[in-house]
């Protein structure tokens, strides 16, 4: 593996949520140690399998792992910091101010930048030279910040009088208001981060076109700061010998190839490492020592196993969902779940059974919305280009509001812009024209704002006002923006998810995020589920055995109502390979 | 020189670019309190979702949440009075609290409440 040679002090792994960077950073950290280093795992995994990982518990305090001379590690759980956080805020005025001025504040520190911040505060004592972390040669983190959080900290206006004094005007670093650690120590990590000579970052991906465009953008970001020092990880190939098994994996195994021969030229530029997929669980020393050998190990479930799968189909839950007649659906989820590919296959199954539909997305490819435009009865397709709409919304705010503002100022309400929200309000505000159909026909998006970024539109009023002006404009009946929202029979949230731990974990997330806007999520898609393909290749009937488990916990605990959506040989573009994707005939193996 | 405390709502940003529209208001107030510091004025500002305790330790502003909410915000205080609620001072009354002279640099911008928060 090109990314263990000579590694540095600090190694980091970056990549989305699912593709297996705790369980890399985990083989890492144990590569490192048997070859006579001392190293510390750090882990931020939400799932906290770490511990799971090495059969002890671990927690927020540095622990030695038994069987693994050399090798410490520690938890941080992002969520607790943010909350303690939080309460070192708001604690001290708890009952001294009205309960809802406490409410609103507590609402405007938990969105995702004060996660990432407190996160952030937690690495700084590890990336700066201290007692604590003397004692090892290599610290090997699960996670990496991100380009947003790292640019601001580097902004010295977002810091002027800020941190120092207690007080001033910074922006989505004022979460950052309540931290202890001082700006220096900040500035320390920061240099730490960009210094080739002590970091290394991997960038970890699975061998799909849009992952790898998208960790193709983290790259350049990153990069541009200053973290030169990048390696590439291809994880969980599918071999080219379980490809002759079955045309399931024959196509996977195709189409990953085919995206590892249109590999973006920034990345094919790295030096690269694959891993190939495992058809064993990734717990215990043993497991994560074969995970980056070279040798393959056979898969040990056998075809007469029978996969026990209760897989009710996306199309009886659209059955649910046309009963009313008209009304919002929105699809929400992290990226590369597939949410515009399955807002699609509703909107199909909607039109078909004679309802008007309107399907609008933000999907940047647009080769969806083509093939589908004019292709059904009763279905219209529109499109809206999410960076187009970012760009324009960022231009017209320095155009009009950045004209007075300083040169220190005007950096940081760009890089305010840049923020994840940023992107999200203004999709959102472009799909909100779209909205008001929803009241006499179907109208099916492709995203969602999160619950946070609605409770704190909401309480500004800037979205009621900004609904309401052009719902007045056609002299419609309405309530409130937010009550349509939170009504079942006007909008119905769908939750896309995958069959695996962490993307289940993340949708639980959003959900607990929109429950505290008061919106129920309506039901949950799992997409791409291998058990519901059913696969005959030993090492897909493994994963397909693994989903099982996730798949219980949505349909147990997390979700009112579900469907699962098969991993399909052929890419579902078009009318008749949507409807495939959501047809009533999966059955189990 | 008379202290002049400005209690801003909770802001995600205090540029306001979280919301759907960035308030102008917010904007060139920002300008105007660096314009009146440069030029020697005392002004503090304490913002709800960063500094609440200074909400709560000081009682005119307390009583000012209690009776009217968080809705009501801004308000701005000048030698501990209530000198304004509910928008941002143009830069002129910031200078007369402050006892400064304008100079004609002025950007061109309405005193006047300039939608969002008002």
């Amino acid at each position: 593996m090109k990314f263990l040679e000579q590694p540095p002090r600090f190694l980091f792994f970056t990549g989305k949520g699912g593709v297996g960077k705790t369980s890399i950073a985990c083989a890492t950290a144990i590569a490192l140690a048997e070859a006579g280093r001392r190293v510390l795992l750090v882990s931020t995994d939400p799932a906290s399998n770490v511990a799971q990982v090495f059969g002890t518990i671990i927690g927020n305090r540095i622990t030695d792992i038994p069987g693994a001379p050399g090798l410490s590690a520690l938890e941080i759980d992002p969520q607790a910091a943010a909350q303690a956080y939080r309460d070192r805020i708001v604690g001290p005025v708890r009952g001294l101010l009205p309960d809802a001025v406490v409410k609103g504040i507590e609402e405007q520190l938990s969105g995702a930048c004060t996660t990432e911040i407190a996160a952030f505060d937690e690495f700084t004592a590890l990336l700066v030279d201290s007692a604590l972390t003397a004692n090892y040669d290599h610290i090997v983190f699960d996670t990496a910040p991100t380009g947003h959080t790292i640019r601001l900290l580097q902004l010295p206006g977002a810091w002027s009088g800020f941190l120092e004094s207690g007080k001033g005007d910074a922006s989505c670093l004022g979460p950052l208001a309540g931290l202890d650690k001082q700006r220096a120590q900040y500035g320390r990590a920061v240099e730490a981060l960009a210094d080739a000579e002590r970091t290394r970052l991997v960038l970890v991906a699975r061998a799909q076109r849009s992952a790898l465009n998208e960790i193709a953008r983290t790259h350049k970001e990153l990069a541009a700061i200053g973290i030169a020092q990048q390696y590439l990880v291809i994880n969980g190939l599918l071999p080219e010998e379980e490809a002759k098994q079955d045309s399931l994996a024959a196509a996977i195994y195709e189409r990953e190839q085919a995206a590892l021969r249109a590999l973006p030229a920034e990345l094919a530029a790295l030096p690269c490492d694959r891993v190939a997929l495992r058809p064993f669980n990734l717990v215990g020393l043993d497991a994560l020592r074969q995970l980056l050998g070279a040798t393959p190990s056979p898969a040990n479930a056998s075809e007469d196993e029978p996969i026990a799968l209760d897989a009710p189909s996306l199309s009886e839950l659209v059955d649910a969902i046309a009963a009313d007649g008209h009304g919002l659906v929105m699809l929400m989820g992290k990226g590369g779940v597939g949410k515009t590919t399955l807002a699609a296959a509703v909107a199909v199954e909607l039109a078909r059974r004679g309802l008007p539909v309107h399907l609008t997305t933000s999907d940047p490819a647009a080769h969806l919305s083509e093939t589908l435009h004019g292709s059904l009865e009763h279905l219209k397709v529109s499109r809206i280009d999410p960076h187009a709409e970012t760009e324009r919304y960022r231009r017209e705010i320095l155009a009009a509001k950045g004209a007075e503002l300083d040169a220190a100022g005007r950096a940081l309400l760009e890089e305010d812009l840049r923020s994840p929200c940023t992107e999200e309000i203004a999709v959102f505000q472009a799909f909100s024209r779209i909205i008001r159909e929803a009241g006499e026909s179907f109208v099916v998006m492709d995203t969602a704002p999160t619950g946070h970024t609605l409770l704190l539109l909401d309480a500004t009023g800037a979205y009621h006002r900004e609904v309401a002006r052009q719902l007045d404009a056609k002299g419609a009946h309405y309530t409130t923006p937010m009550m349509q929202l939170q009504n079942p029979k006007q909008t119905k949230v769908l939750l896309a998810t995958l069959a695996e731990t962490t993307p289940v974990l993340e949708a639980a997330g959003l959900q607990a995020d929109l429950r505290r806007a008061g919106i129920e999520p309506w039901a949950w898609i799992i997409n791409n589920s291998v058990a519901a393909a059913r696969p005959h290749s030993p090492l897909l009937r493994q994963r397909a055995r693994n989903e099982i488990r996730e798949i219980d916990a949505v349909a147990a605990t997390h979700a009112r109502r579900y469907a699962i959506v098969p991993l399909l040989k052929e890419e579902p573009v078009g009318v008749s390979r949507l409807l495939e994707l959501a047809g009533r005939a999966v059955e189990a193996a | 020189m008379t202290a002049i405390e400005i209690y801003d709502p909770a802001l995600c940003c205090s540029t306001g670019v979280c919301g759907t529209e960035v308030d102008q208001a917010l904007v060139s107030f920002a300008a105007d309190v660096d314009w009146a510091k440069q030029n020697g004025a005392r002004i503090e500002r304490f913002n709800l979702a960063q500094q609440p305790l200074a909400f709560a330790e000081n009682a005119i502003v307390k009583a000012f949440l209690e009776r009217s909410g968080q809705e009501a915000l801004p308000l701005v205080l000048v030698a501990g009075e209530v000198a304004l609620a509910g928008r941002y001072p143009s830069r002129s009354e910031l200078a007369r609290w402050a006892g400064l002279v304008e100079t004609a640099t002025e950007p061109k911008h309405s005193g006047c409440c300039g939608g969002g928060s008002c």
